[in-house]
């Protein structure tokens, strides 16, 4: 590929040395949507990575080549260069800001050079050209921190429902099965977690609620895709539980309806049958760029829809690539004391795209905790003129280097 | 009865989940038995598993740092339990990277094996995983079901070829029939044959080696007289083969079969610190 970009320098020098800090070479690696640099160290105790959104750059012009070699065709191009050659062009930063007027990275691989152009006060033009290994992309070597995804891996695929518990002390995960009968027949798998493996947690009142992992396992794939860190927000039983990813360019949420305690106590004292789903009106919803209201519910529809939610737009979102809506489902509202559905949800039907779900917002005694990813991602919405500025990420955009983590979700 | 258990060594682990997955493909129930010094994975010949039985043997120090058994009663210091294995073999699936590992026969409110495991994290305390695998109890009176099988009176027993290929080859005729002939003699040679109205195939293998066995009195087998050149037959369920080999995650130190024209084959798999055998019957 060739990558040609002008960039803002005292920034970029400022990265690589402190990627200098943790080894003597560095991987170069640019993609579609910008250039990270990522290195480690010798005893794989110390792992830094940096990414510079394409934005970051005055111009940035990435071509894909297709490598011949290669068993499929790699859109990015890791290249592995040596620091200490790198270093002497920016080493001075303070000189830089003053001196430099520009500097372009332009990258060949055919023969393998790397030529960094500095084009400097008097019309002078420093020119590196720096030699790089072609190699296999440096792979995040470290596990990451709690991802949801791989807290749901321990439960089998065919698991249908699971059970949040969480106190002040302990979180926890446990295979929910409904049918007393089934019990002494089945697997049982329980996953428990210190809060403190959390990047936010906040529990007030112990509490337990019960909802669909079926349903989640979309959204935790697509978690573990984009690196996003997943947020639950949950109450009580009965009341519905958020998963919800956000980021820069993209935001999605899921809302599962959770068993009320009312129906597992009865479920267990009775014989076995299908009891309702006591639900709330829930929508998922993707970052549409479009807001309409809510249409109602489509002829043919078992359920009546009694209420959906309206939902206040979000303000000063950054421009940035909209992921396209997920794929819209709206619960609805049980009719009270209704007919017993054919399972035990409510059947979901595809709507339109409808405008954001916040209702959850502002439920009493709200819960609600991150889970880590690579170091505390703010909650905080970035608004799109600071992040050109920003040194790092928390996006760790495994995908493009084939790395496709094998967990099943 | 009590039993606890515990592996901290990740190679342990690793070997422990192979050989249970192995177990898994073969037997979608089996039973469990412990002693002191050994763990059984035990499969006997009933209708239901189309007359296949197996008998696979681990000694226990090989995979536990820590190993606790008390049996149903002192002069039978064992547990048989009847389990599905590839329940266990899902619960160590995800433990690949664990610090611990311990099961315990428990009893809370039906028996159990609690697999517990305890993984790394980035807080202060690990995270456990814990799953309960639903056992039964056998009781002693039945144990007399699960005696290790004889060595049959074979006529010919040969070393079988490189596992892979021999895999490979009766996948492909896995789609072409139901049955495949094992014919083996003295020589070394084995042929796998499979026959249908279109189509007939035979896979030819020699200088494949036979092992030689000595009688408990200590004289040569009575295969010594037999013609080398004579081959010994058995027509089986080629599913049940592919089976047994399809489940081999690791290429035995040595592996070979017992035929017994007709009636049976038997196949012996042994590794470092396991060592399978699995019963099939001829088809009629």
């Amino acid at each position: 590929g060739v990558l040609h970009c002008f960039l803002f320098l005292p920034v970029f020098g400022r990265a690589i040395h402190a990627i200098a800090r943790i080894s003597d070479e560095f991987w170069f690696d640019p993609v579609e949507k910008g250039l990270a640099l990522r290195s480690v160290n010798s005893s794989r105790s110390a792992y830094g990575y940096i990414f510079f959104s394409a934005m970051f750059f005055q111009h940035y012009c990435w071509t894909a080549v297709s490598q011949p070699r290669r068993k499929e065709k790699q859109l990015s191009l890791p290249c592995r260069l040596i620091i200490k050659s790198v270093l002497p062009v920016f080493r001075y930063v303070n000189v830089l800001e003053r001196n430099v007027e520009k500097c372009s990275i332009y990258t060949n691989i055919n023969d393998h050079h790397i030529t960094f152009q500095l084009l400097c006060k008097h019309g002078v033009v420093k020119t590196y050209n720096l030699t790089f290994q072609e190699c296999d992309p440096l792979q995040a070597v470290f596990a990451k921190h709690v991802l949801l995804a791989d807290v749901m891996i321990h439960f089998p695929t065919s698991q249908e429902e699971v059970t949040l518990s969480v106190t002040p002390m302990k979180v926890c995960f446990k295979s929910y099965t409904e049918e007393e009968a089934d019990l002494p027949k089945t697997m049982l798998t329980e996953i428990q977690l210190n809060p403190d493996e959390f990047d936010y947690f906040q529990v007030g009142v112990d509490s337990e609620v019960t909802f669909c992992l079926k349903e989640l396992r979309g959204l935790l794939a697509f978690s573990e895709a984009t690196g996003v860190p997943v947020s639950i927000h949950f109450a009580v039983s009965g009341k519905p539980i958020a998963f919800s990813i956000d980021d820069m360019v993209l935001e999605a949420s899921f809302v599962l309806a959770t068993l009320s305690e009312v129906e597992k106590e009865t479920a267990s004292q009775q014989p076995p049958r299908s009891p309702q789903r006591q639900e709330s009106a829930a929508a998922a919803s993707g970052k549409a760029p479009h807001r309409e209201s809510a249409k109602p519910a489509s002829p043919g529809a078992k359920q009546e829809v009694t209420n959906v939610p309206r939902v206040a737009e979000r303000e000063g979102r950054g421009a940035g690539g909209a992921a396209p809506a997920e794929e819209e489902e709206e619960v609805a509202r049980a009719v009270p004391g209704g007919e017993a559905a054919e399972s035990r949800y409510q059947k979901v039907r595809r709507h339109p795209p409808c405008s954001r779900w916040r209702a959850l917002a502002g439920t009493e005694r709200m819960l609600r905790f991150h889970s880590l990813f690579f170091g505390a991602v703010s909650c905080k919405e970035k608004d799109a003129v600071s992040h050109t500025r920003s040194l790092a990420t928390a996006s760790d955009t495994e995908e493009d280097f084939g790395t496709a983590p094998s967990s099943q979700v | 009865m009590r039993f606890r258990a515990k592996i901290v060594d990740l190679a342990c682990l690793n070997h422990f989940s192979r050989v249970i997955n192995t177990i898994a493909k073969l037997a979608k129930t089996c039973t469990l038995r412990l002693t002191v010094g050994k763990l059984y994975f035990i499969l006997s010949d009933k209708i239901a598993n189309g007359g296949v039985s197996m008998w696979c043997e681990l000694c226990q120090g090989n995979f536990f740092n820590e190993f606790q058994m008390e049996g149903v009663a002192a002069e039978h210091n064992e547990i048989y339990l009847e389990l599905v294995p590839e329940n266990l073999s899902r619960a160590l699936k995800t433990a690949q990277s664990a610090k611990a590992v311990k099961i315990k026969l428990t009893n809370k409110h039906y028996p159990c094996l609690r697999v517990a495991v305890e993984l790394p994290s980035l807080s202060s305390s690990s995270r456990i995983v814990t799953h309960d695998i639903p056992v039964g109890v056998i009781p002693r009176r039945l144990w007399n079901d699960f005696r290790e099988p004889s060595v049959p009176d074979f006529d010919v027993s040969i070393y079988l070829p490189v596992l892979k290929t021999m895999k490979s080859v009766v996948e492909r005729m896995k789609n072409l029939s139901n049955s495949i002939v094992i014919e083996a003699n003295l020589s070394g040679e084995m042929n796998l044959k499979i026959e249908t109205d279109l189509v007939s195939v035979t896979t030819h293998f020699k200088d494949l080696g036979n092992p030689s066995w000595t009688s408990e009195d200590g004289c040569q087998s009575s295969t010594q007289s037999r013609d080398p050149e004579s081959m010994a037959e058995a027509r089986i369920d080629i599913k049940k083969l592919q089976q047994l080999l399809a489940g081999q995650q690791v290429n035995p130190t040595k592996a070979l079969c017992n035929i017994v024209s007709k009636r049976i084959v038997h196949f012996i798999l042994l590794h470092e610190d396991v060592s399978l055998q699995y019963f099939i019957p001829a088809l009629v």
